[in-house]
């Protein structure tokens, strides 16, 4: 099957992490372009030598959570915004009543109140060309915690549901938005788990492997073309089967 | 064209209406049917016709009736209040919303006229 898109222009937030590393050659090959966003130099030279053989056919820009005035910038600088594929994280893993009063405001702030202007300004932009589609990508955790994953799953949980609203209240003007729950990623973050839990986690997953970047990427290709589109207002699990058992 | 020959041009693009049926005293969401996604419509397009910052809660009187009742529990005269918090919309107006304001959300079309023509001066 061939997929198609309506748009042509993919905003990816957390745009040098693995999987947007990943989804970057991907969305090129099916004629998009992608605008991979960093917080600094170090994150954009990142994206630079791994996309070096597509120079020219991506774009990176600056966005950061903790800095919501300035999204509005990167909005004027790109008004054609067709895609949002939000991968932009805080990382903060502590038991909840060990967090630091300033640390965890900070991080609901820009995790849940920063990502909401992120998802206001996205949403504006594709409404008024009548066409948008968003992804926010959120984590099994989001419904299935680890101890100290507890701010990181609410903040997930809460991103969510400013998606899952954004997508019932847009689709009648073309815009659409769903949330996608990758499991273990061996990838990033994910990967440093892994290695921390060791052989023991893998036995528990159901396929008797972990889920690579690669393999996120292409269900987000799929999850942003026009065949997908019924995915609308919802948050799907991609782990494996790990969280259907026990 | 005047403000409110374009402003009727996009409401009546976007609400899929003929000019007649819109006038300067045409409430939006008791006479045209306006819904809140439409409203979205009609800032963005505004925004774009008028190169202006639209800010939404504030031309589409979002918190009118919260101001009122503030004023009123605070003592203050709630004409003044509009008047102080949303510098478009003149005195007459006001009064006129204050005094129409049981009857359902009181958001004209002029309301939105006066919004682009404060926002152009």
């Amino acid at each position: 099957m061939k997929l198609s898109f309506s748009g042509k222009t993919v905003l990816v937030t957390g745009g040098n992490c693995g999987i947007a590393l990943a989804l970057a050659p991907l969305l090129i090959g099916e004629g998009l372009f992608p605008i991979l966003c960093h917080r600094h130099g170090t994150g954009a030279a990142k994206i630079d030598e791994h996309l070096s053989p597509w120079a020219g056919q991506y774009a990176t820009a600056f966005f950061d959570l903790a800095c919501p005035e300035q999204m509005g910038a990167l909005f004027a600088d790109h008004p054609g915004i067709d895609y949002l594929v939000d991968m932009a994280q805080g990382d903060y893993e502590t038991l909840v009543a060990s967090a630091d009063p300033g640390r965890l405001a900070r991080y609901m702030a820009e995790n849940i109140g920063a990502r909401a202007e992120l998802v206001r300004l996205a949403a504006r932009a594709m409404v008024g060309h009548r066409f948008g589609r968003m992804i926010f990508v959120s984590s099994a955790a989001a419904g299935m915690p680890g101890k100290g994953q507890g701010l990181y799953s609410a903040s997930k949980l809460g991103a969510e549901g400013i998606y899952r609203s954004a997508g019932l209240e847009l689709a009648s003007r073309g815009v659409t938005a769903m949330g996608l729950r990758p499991g273990y990623v061996a990838s990033g973050r994910g990967d440093r788990f892994i290695e921390q839990q060791g052989q023991g986690l893998v036995k528990k997953m159901p396929g008797g492997c972990f889920i690579s970047a690669a393999e996120v990427a292409r269900a987000l290709v799929f999850f942003l073309s026009d065949t997908a589109r019924h995915f609308n207002g919802v948050a799907i699990t991609m782990d494996g089967g790990f969280s259907a058992g026990k | 064209m005047d403000h409110f020959n374009r402003v009727r041009n996009i409401l009546t693009e976007i609400l899929d209406l003929d000019e007649q049926e819109i006038s300067q005293d045409s409430y939006l969401v008791r006479d045209l049917d306006v819904e809140s996604i439409d409203l979205l419509e009609v800032a963005l397009a505004l925004s774009t016709e008028f190169a202006i910052e639209v800010r939404d809660d504030e031309i589409f009187l979002r918190h009118l009736r919260t101001l009122i009742a503030d004023a009123k529990a605070e003592g203050v005269d709630p004409v003044a209040r509009i008047v102080e918090t949303l510098p478009h919309i003149p005195e007459k107006r006001a009064k006129e919303m204050v005094a129409d304001l049981g009857d359902g959300p009181v958001l004209k079309v002029r309301d939105l006229v006066d919004y682009v023509g404060h926002c152009c001066r």
